[in-house]
């Protein structure tokens, strides 16, 4: 049953129709501005919508942005009514009556048309001398430009001061509305510290503002009226001072602590300066427009080069003036450089950047070895306090430029045309290289290749094997015993080579006699004994305590033995030659590890 | 090794018997081996020419097809100074700085002291607005010479030491003589490799990435919908910080941290 009727109620109320046709009206909150108020349009469509949003068209002197839409819908004795609002904020630029047109717009397909407004934006009141020496005025601005005169292109700081009466416990939401400048362009803001001033019989805090300008032409200039709004908060004695409290002495905890909120327009006075073009007389040949107080300082390196090289030229110039429009001047002087383009970075040292340090990095290159220094870099300036120009001059850099050999010295587009004597800056890239230059198969890197690692091990085995051999020869060098050692089983070696020759050829005597001498030798290391002194007693007066296997001693023995006979006997055939040879490697072998 | 097993006799051999199984490995091998060095040289000496034809479009206006000609050779994996130079200049004048960048950087890789590449990089860098990286006066003094002159001056220095210390083990007469150029040179092979480590150290593990689109918008996460950290102009340089799948972490010349999809960047090593 509820269902069912809220489905009634949901049938009757699509069915009900709308209680008046469709209308378009326009309206103002206000239509009379301070300038730097702004007042809100308000599009008014009652008993249906526009397909799309309204456009306003552009009005000089009117800033008009779009907010965004309200709705409203009632249902009263049965008939329905819809209202849609579109509310736009309207911002005038300057003072005068302004008209805002009709507007059309179409709502389910019927066109509307809204009736045109009125708007007037006066000047607002600047407080007079009297007025702020009274004390009357809760707030208010003024604008000082602290020069008589300019210079065109001078860069300069003018003050916005903010004064506030005593009585202002905060304010917020500072917002300026207007800063009309006839002449100059105004560059950032700066809020300084406040401070505190006695006006009259009152105490006003003050909110100086500095404000960077820029006279751009001669004649006379003006800057202001300068428009602001800001929100007070004004202490309220009614609120904060309720008698009940007030008979105890003490605060009213529940009056509103912060005071009552005022929003307020301040306006200032228009100033006006008169802007003088640069004397025309005793212009340095290098002057660029610099305007301003500088100091310079330049540094350059590497000084010893090749022709071509680069060498970096760093220019500092430091000082009160609009850097970041300082550009270098052309450098006649430097005729034999290539000039590659600078570039520069600014350092401020105050939040206005009207004051601090400007770095230019300018590459140059000599261009033959004749070259022996750099010379001397100058910048012009136009001092507006003295109302002179000046010349700032570093001293030339010397410079050792030698002859590049087949290093190609780069060349310049620009140069190609332009006078040798004045080299002009480049404006783009330098043109591109004709020849291709050494190929190279792109690859990773040397470091990382294997085999180029493996190649460093190289060096290291050669000092090893040199180091291992080094060892070697010295302690060959400090063993004689070893080294006899060594040398006796080479002759051994090279006699058994012998030995089979002279049993092949079968020369018996040689082959006895050089039997006879290799064992000698071969005892004679063994025993630390003169080759020459060893005989077959020998045998048994220092091998046999040595416990020689008695096979070798026999051996030994055996050997002596032939040898002795040979000189008598007669002479043997080869084989038997042969095999004496045979005993002789085994008994030599046994006595190679007898420890000696 | 397979190709030095093979001996002349026995290539002669399958020549008049190309049937025997044995020697027809050897074979491909040589004739592979054959067709590689030729080609190699056929490639070589087609590269001139096609740089002389892309300098020939440059020098006509064409920039657009020039830098494809120049890009064309470079992936045929071979590369020069020239090369990367005069294709950073047609990008550079198809307006596109990041590119011309990055070609540059790649230029002076090869040849860390060419006066035309330095002034030409200057230049350009000097278009692009915004913060961009700056490379300490330590770096600028290790990027005089490339990675590979670093290693090669190390392995000099190093090949030279070891052959002194060998002469000294071989010569004891020389030593009092070899101390001095000993002592100097072992002192060389240690600032060279010190130079050198830094060198590596700088080219592997601070790569920066050029950015390469018109406006690149850095991300305070890794994914599409992450909230903006700051945007960076086409040729911005910055430092890369990390890598998470298709994003970079990187960092702007003001110490801003921020993510940025790889395809808006090219990756060049540390210089």
């Amino acid at each position: 049953m509820p269902v069912a009727a809220v489905f009634c109620l949901l049938l009757w109320w699509l069915g009900a129709t709308p209680a008046h046709a469709a209308s378009f009206t326009a309206s103002l909150d206000n239509d009379t501005l301070t300038l730097g108020q702004s007042a809100t349009l308000s599009l008014t469509f009652e008993g249906g919508s526009p397909k799309n949003t309204p456009v306003l068209p552009d009005i000089p002197g009117l800033q008009i942005s779009y907010v965004g839409p309200s709705s409203q819908f009632s249902f009263i004795n049965g008939q329905t009514s819809s209202t849609v609002t579109h509310h736009f904020t309207v911002t005038p630029q300057r003072t005068g009556d302004f008209v805002i047109p009709a507007l059309t717009a179409e709502v389910d397909g019927v066109r509307l048309t809204s009736q045109p407004l009125q708007l007037r934006v006066v000047q607002p009141s600047v407080a007079s001398t009297s007025q702020i020496n009274s004390g009357s005025q809760i707030a208010f601005m003024k604008l000082m430009v602290p020069e008589d005169k300019v210079y065109v292109g001078e860069a300069l700081t003018a003050r916005l001061e903010i004064y506030l009466r005593d009585d202002v416990r905060n304010f917020g939401n500072f917002q300026l509305t207007g800063a009309p400048a006839d002449g100059f362009t105004v560059g950032k803001l700066r809020e300084e510290p406040a401070q505190r001033a006695q006006i009259g019989n009152r105490v006003y805090t003050v909110v100086p503002v500095s404000m960077a300008l820029t006279a751009t032409r001669t004649g006379t200039l003006s800057v202001g009226p300068l428009t602001a709004n800001l929100v007070l908060v004004v202490a309220s004695p009614n609120r904060s001072s309720d008698p009940f409290f007030q008979q105890f002495g003490i605060r009213d905890p529940f009056g509103n602590p912060g005071g009552a909120q005022q929003q307020i327009s301040l306006a200032t006075e228009m100033v006006n300066v008169p802007s003088l073009p640069l004397p025309t007389q005793n212009v340095p040949p290098g002057f660029n427009g610099a305007i301003g107080q500088y100091t310079m300082a330049v540094t350059a390196g590497p000084t010893n080069v090749a022709v071509g090289d680069p060498i970096t030229v760093r220019i500092q110039i430091s000082g009160r003036g609009d850097l970041g429009s300082l550009t270098l001047p052309n450098q006649p002087a430097w005729h034999d450089f290539t000039i590659y383009p600078a570039t520069s970075k600014v350092a401020t040292a105050n939040p206005l950047g009207l004051q601090g340090t400007k770095t230019f990095e300018e590459i140059v290159a000599p261009q033959n070895s004749d070259v022996h220094e750099l010379p001397s870099f100058a910048f012009s300036y136009f001092d507006p306090d003295t109302g002179n120009y000046r010349t700032l001059t570093e001293p030339p850099v010397a410079l050792a430029v030698r002859s590049a050999g087949a290093t190609p010295v780069p060349t310049l587009a620009a140069t190609q045309t332009a006078n040798p004597q004045s080299p002009a800056r480049p404006e783009d890239i330098l043109p591109i290289k004709d020849d291709l230059g050494a190929l190279a198969h792109a690859g990773p890197p040397l470091i990382t290749r294997p085999a180029f690692l493996a190649l460093q091990t190289v060096p290291v085995l050669a000092w090893l094997a040199a180091f291992v051999w080094r060892k070697r020869t010295d302690r060959l060098a400090n063993n004689p015993r070893l080294r006899r050692q060594r040398q006796v089983a080479q002759r051994v070696r090279d006699g058994l080579s012998d030995l089979r020759r002279l049993a092949t050829e079968n020369h018996s005597d040689e082959f006895f006699a050089a039997l006879f001498r290799l064992l000698q030798e071969q005892l004679g290391e063994r025993l630390d004994l003169p080759a020459s002194s060893i005989t077959e007693a020998v045998v048994e007066e220092r091998l046999v305590p040595l416990d020689l296997p008695e096979p070798a001693l026999n051996g030994l023995r055996d050997l002596f033995q032939l040898c002795n006979q040979a000189r008598y006997a007669p002479i043997r055939g080869s084989a038997e030659l042969n095999s004496v040879v045979g005993r002789f490697e085994k008994v030599i072998g046994e006595l190679q590890e007898l420890k000696a | 090794m397979k190709f030095r097993s093979c001996s002349s006799e026995r290539q002669f051999a399958l020549i008049k018997t190309k049937h025997e199984p044995t020697h027809v490995g050897c074979s491909k091998i040589f004739i592979l081996l054959f067709a590689l060095f030729f080609a190699g040289n056929l490639l070589a000496a087609d590269v001139p020419a096609d740089f002389n034809a892309a300098n020939k479009l440059y020098a006509e206006g064409k920039f657009g097809p020039a830098a494809g000609a120049y890009e064309k050779i470079l992936q045929s994996g071979v590369a020069s100074p020239a090369l990367w130079f005069n294709y950073g200049n047609a990008e550079f004048k198809l307006g596109q700085p990041g590119r011309a960048i990055a070609a540059y950087r790649r230029a002076e890789l090869l040849a860390p002291r060419d006066a035309e590449v330095r002034a030409n990089l200057a230049f350009v860098r000097n278009q692009v607005a915004g913060p961009t990286l700056r490379q300490s006066r330590w770096e600028d003094w290790l990027g005089a010479l490339s990675l590979d002159e670093w290693t090669m001056l190390a392995a000099g220095a190093f090949w030279l030491a070891f052959v002194l210390l060998a002469l000294r083990q071989m010569q004891p007469a020389w030593r009092p003589r070899l101390r001095g150029l000993t002592s100097g040179i072992i002192l060389l092979t240690i600032l060279s490799c010190a130079g050198l480590g830094t060198a590596a150290t700088t080219h592997y593990s601070k790569p920066t990435a050029v950015v390469i689109e018109a406006e690149a918008t850095a991300r305070s996460g890794p994914f599409a919908e992450a909230q903006d950290a700051f945007k960076a102009q086409n040729g911005a340089e910055l430092a890369v910080l990390g890598r998470r799948n298709d994003w970079l972490q990187v960092a702007d010349g003001s110490g801003r941290i921020g993510w940025l999809p790889v395809k808006q960047v090219e990756i060049l090593p540390g210089a």
